[in-house]
């Protein structure tokens, strides 16, 4: 039998980043996957980012984690979202080289010491709770032993794609997919779901008339994800463009007339889709007065002229995709070289696991990303990096790691999935999180630097990157309180950008305080900021225009702690006492909170629940 | 850091003292603010002592009342306290409450001034359980409350309210997370215009509330019915003293007696009539009875009292016929004795000598008053933890107001907050309720 100290089942983005974390971290990790070609394989978008979800690459990146790094190596283009919108809600979005994508992230877990690629189809899990070692046998008949295991199998328990009437089981891009272990895990106690998810046909570009379409392309002065991405390294960005068409009444025509074909209403599926990222089909019905739907054409790769048609997944039969295909604009002639199908995966219903991803029951087995009834590359990554974060402090016998809501997008997610639980794959949204202004894509590093260095991820290259940071920030903001004159060219500032001039000599926090008014400008205006980083500069700009509204979120943030403070034993019987209501203690029996912060969120629990229980939680560790 | 807490400590509305209380760092600061006397303006304030003085009600209205201040850690709940001790009455003591909670003040959640001095050590282990059962009971008492709230016109427009407030949201929330999506954007107009109605729309409920607590109208309720029917007996059971006159002689009542009770925030104002009576050569029972027939007139609701232990009479119907077109019950006294009456539709039966089931007819005038919406001056039922709450809800909405011109995630952030403080009374406040508006208003993703 062949020993590990750490196993990882998947290497997608999730498994990819756990066992990344695994081996920097010390720990002697396999990670084993059904297809080595499908390494961090983008099986959907060609894309990285996108609101929220560039925040949560932003903070798998401050900890120590790939994905920044792997997009800026492979991009095609990036852009930021909602620019215009204030800075909570402005997010990177790249369209990534899929085939780089896939090769970079490769050849990275290839020369990672501690770290073994390995090709296998995992068919069973066998825990023992005394020693808390497991067995991981695969298909071919080897047997590896360790006492941590990640499992991040994504969409790949028991999948079947389906086009029309046609079902296969198979994974996603016709992988071959996992049959064995979803009964393996039901042996485990661990109760499975089923989820839906799916994506659209991709054409080929030559076959593409790109000249009646509306074209979009990437920002000239943006250039990476990562915190540690030197610009200066890094060669200037082609910004492939992506183009947009549109559905018009003839598509919507077709769909219509071949409805009783689609497996989505006709019954063949009955897994559960997401609601954020409906078929075509299910837009049509249920938004049937819209006339036209917006679709992006995304190039998948420079090495291929495959065009993924964002906005048009379907699971309609491959005649009826032929025509509906060939309605839209620019795409008449449009050569389909991929079908457009839907897939359903088994995946673990999350409640039962700690927001350590550690799941109840079994110390040591941890789960990450669409196999805990997730969604999109990018909560996949944020799982991951955790898992793979915690069954290294599971290894060596320290505390957990657990991201609080307000650390970041990260801990919204867990905190959202492993309390509530989820009904359909779980998606991240800026409007998920409640501390949103500060959860900011350009303050991850602030955020989170320190706490990947603890977790011993974070190199000391990266670190000095945040120390420098900071000492600017501290620069930076000492010179605020500066007071400049209102010479004639200040005067003339003002005006220009449309500001009442004020009557006496101000300082620069009072210029940046005026909405029209940032730190750049007043930089080009007085030149005392020469010499300091975009970065450390749009930070101070941030926390200067949005002090108020900052300190009010830092406020509620700390009321909040005071209960994600007062810890839960893990022996806390909840049935024991009288007073708290059999329905709430039922639940939180169930779900085991941490503290009575996470309790307070548990869908049931009253906020008398709530008061019951902390006195009860005081009682028990009293009578200790 | 923890907030200063106030409640009100003593049965409303009972009781010829009632006690209001404070416990926290700044309590002593609050009371300063709103409590005169020379030790508190020499600033020489003893802990443990008791002292006279004004608490500022309003500008040019004072109340006289004792106030003692307890120096942590010698206190209940281990903190500093203060105690005032006011003339009982709900009016006065919830107007107290009010001004305190406007100087800083934050509403006590149930059984927490015992959690705190559990939480301080001043409880010991044993009473721990006697503490959960005080939450437990304080809370249930708030949630029958709310429940009958519920059933109101407040919950009910507080909800339309953050309905309306949940669809701008998920507008907002929709271009914010979907921004390459081409849906109608939510106009900055639009929200503002929405933030100002629903503004408006809190301080009518303000208002209202006030009205409802304070101001001396009340819901008139006229007690009819044939000459010895009890009609006086029910009264003073209702208000719980002797002010008519009871006797076995018909006719006793020759004036128009009005007595005041209070029901769950609700003021009632009872009006016994003399006795209807067709045929009186008694001039003074007479104007009496014509007395009567203006009240009823002029009366909300109509209690009709019938005696049981006899048959209905001419006089009976007769009055029937007068009442019939207003919102009348029907009552039937002295079921202590024996029934001759043929069952009413609808009847509520009291025996007003024994007192019994004499607060069924508050409770069946307080549902009417919620239920039918009749239209008491725009009353609109609210508790102290409601009123506190919705006027947080004006507070947000003029900093949202403020910031209108801020960037679009600064105006979502302040319009959430409102959304979750409404949600505090319709008790919404799940956050994928949003969300799942968000995905069933607009058309999204890939």
């Amino acid at each position: 039998m062949k020993e590990f100290d750490a196993i990882v089942i998947g290497a997608g983005h999730a498994g990819c980043e756990a066992a990344l974390a695994l081996a920097r971290t010390g720990n002697k990790t396999l990670l084993l996957t059904l297809s080595l070609d499908a390494v961090a394989f983008l099986a959907c978008n060609p894309s990285i980012g996108g609101t929220a979800k560039g925040q949560l690459v932003s903070e798998v990146d401050a900890l120590g984690g790939e994905m920044g790094v792997n997009i800026d190596k492979t991009m095609l283009q990036i852009r930021m979202l909602n620019s215009g919108k204030g800075p909570a809600v402005q997010s990177l979005r790249a369209q990534a080289d899929k085939i780089e994508y896939h090769n970079e992230m490769k050849k990275t877990l290839e020369n990672t010491p501690n770290l073994y690629l390995r090709q296998g189809e995992v068919i069973d899990i066998i825990c023992d709770e005394v020693t808390e070692e497991k067995i991981v046998k695969t298909a071919v008949g080897i047997e590896y032993k360790a006492k941590a295991v990640v499992l991040a199998t994504g969409v790949y328990l028991k999948s079947r794609i389906i086009i029309g009437d046609y079902t296969k089981d198979v994974g996603p891009n016709g992988f071959s997919n996992a049959q064995m272990l979803s009964d393996s895990l039901k042996r485990l106690g661990i109760k499975l779901l089923r989820f839906k998810t799916g994506t659209p046909a991709r054409v080929n570009s030559r076959s593409i008339d790109f000249s009646q379409l509306e074209i979009q392309e990437g920002e000239k002065d943006i250039q990476s994800f990562s915190f540690i991405t030197d610009e200066k390294d890094k060669k200037e960005l082609d910004q492939t463009p992506c183009y947009l068409t549109y559905t018009n009444l003839k598509t919507h025509q077709i769909i219509k007339d071949n409805l009783d074909k689609a497996p989505v209403f006709s019954g063949l599926i009955k897994g559960v889709g997401p609601r954020y990222c409906p078929s075509i089909e299910t837009k049509i019905v249920r938004f049937a007065d819209k006339e036209r739907h917006q679709l992006f054409l995304e190039p998948e790769s420079v090495k291929t002229n495959e065009i993924y048609i964002q906005g048009f997944s379907t699971s309609m039969p491959v005649d009826v995709q032929e025509d509906m295909v060939h309605s839209l604009k620019g795409l008449e002639n449009a050569e389909i070289m991929r079908d457009s199908y839907a897939i359903e995966y088994d995946c673990i219903e999350p409640t039962q696991l700690n927001p350590t991803l550690e799941i109840k029951g079994h110390k040591g087995l941890f789960f990450a990303g669409q196999i805990n009834g997730t969604s999109g590359y990018e909560e996949a990554a944020g799982q991951g990096i955790i898992a793979g974060i915690n069954a290294n402090l599971y290894l060596k016998n320290q505390p957990q790691l657990v991201l609080k809501r307000s650390d970041g997008y990260i801990g919204v997610l867990i905190d959202d999935i492993v309390t509530k639980g989820t009904n359909e794959p779980y998606r991240m949204m800026t409007s998920r999180a409640e501390y949103r202004l500060l959860l900011r894509q350009d303050n991850a590093d602030l955020r989170l630097t320190e706490v990947g260095k603890q977790v011993g991820l974070v190199d000391e290259k990266r670190y000095n990157i945040y120390l420098n940071k900071l000492k600017q920030i501290e620069e930076i903001k000492e010179k605020l309180a500066q007071r400049v004159k209102i010479s004639d060219t200040v005067y003339a500032f003002y005006e220009q950008n449309g500001e009442s001039v004020p009557k006496e000599s101000v300082s620069i926090k009072d210029m940046l305080k005026r909405s029209n008014i940032d730190i750049f400008k007043v930089n080009e205006l007085l030149k005392i900021f020469d010499g300091y980083s975009r970065d450390a500069l749009r930070e101070v700009n941030i926390m200067t225009k949005y002090e108020g509204y900052l300190n009010q979120q830092q406020e509620d943030i700390e009321k909040s702690l005071k209960n994600e403070k007062i810890k839960i034993p893990e022996d806390f019987d909840y049935f024991k006492y009288h007073g708290l209501r059999h329905e709430a203690a039922e639940k939180l029996a169930e779900i085991k909170p941490l503290n009575i912060g996470q309790a307070s969120r548990v869908s049931g629990v009253s906020p008398a629940d709530i008061a019951v229980l902390s006195v009860l939680v005081k009682k028990h560790l009293k009578e200790k | 850091m923890t907030k200063t807490i106030t409640s009100i400590s003593t049965p409303l509305g009972k009781g010829a003292i009632s006690i209001v209380r404070m416990s926290g760092k700044d309590c002593l600061n609050i009371a300063k603010k709103v409590f005169s006397c020379n030790a508190f303006i020499d600033n020489n304030i003893q802990p443990r002592f008791l002292y006279l003085g004004n608490f500022k009600l309003e500008d040019n209205l004072f109340e006289k009342c004792l106030c003692v201040y307890f120096k942590a850690p010698n206190s209940y709940t281990g903190e500093d306290m203060i105690e005032f001790q006011v003339h009982g009455g709900s009016v006065i003591t919830q107007k107290v409450l009010d001004v305190l909670l406007n100087n800083g003040g934050g509403l006590a959640e149930p059984g927490e001034f015992s959690k705190r001095a559990f939480e301080n050590g001043k409880i010991t282990l044993d009473e721990a359980e006697a503490i959960v059962d005080e939450i437990n009971a304080e809370s249930e008492s708030e949630l029958k409350a709310s429940l009958n709230v519920a059933d109101g016109k407040l919950k009910i427009k507080i909800k339309e309210l953050q309905n309306s407030l949940t669809e701008e949201i998920a507008s907002i929330e929709a271009t914010l997370d979907y921004p390459e999506e081409d849906f109608e954007k939510s106009a900055k107009e639009a929200i503002v215009k929405k933030l100002h109605s629903i503004s408006s729309q809190i301080s009518e409920f303000l208002k209202a509330s006030e009205n409802a607590r304070y101001i001396q109208k009340g819901i008139n309720i006229a007690i009819v019915g044939a000459p010895n029917v009890g009609k006086s007996s029910i009264l003073n059971a209702l208000v719980g003293n002797e002010r008519a006159i009871v006797t076995d002689i018909a006719g006793t009542t020759r004036d128009i007696i009005e007595e005041q009770t209070l029901f769950k925030g609700l003021k009632y104002n009872f009006i016994d009539t003399a006795g209807i009576r067709n045929q009186t050569c008694d001039q003074v029972e007479k104007i009496g009875i014509e007395k009567s027939r203006k009240s009823i007139d002029s009366a909300d609701i109509v209690l009709f009292v019938l005696d049981a232990s006899r048959e209905l009479q001419s006089e009976d119907t007769e009055i029937l016929e007068l009442v019939k077109n207003k919102n009348f019950i029907t009552i039937v006294n002295k079921i202590d004795k024996k029934r001759v009456l043929q069952p009413q539709p609808n009847e509520i039966k009291v025996s007003a000598l024994q007192e019994k089931d004499i607060d069924k007819i508050k409770e069946v005038i307080y549902n009417k008053v919620i239920a039918e919406e009749l239209d008491f001056s725009n009353i609109i039922v609210t508790n102290e933890r409601q009123i506190a709450i919705l006027k947080n809800c004006k507070n947000i909405i003029s900093q949202a107001l403020e910031s209108i011109e801020a960037s679009m995630d600064i105006l979502a952030m302040q319009i959430k907050s409102l959304w979750n403080e409404l949600g505090k009374i319709t008790g919404e406040s799940e956050n994928e309720r949003i969300i799942d508006l968000i995905f069933s208003k607009f058309c999204l993703g890939k």
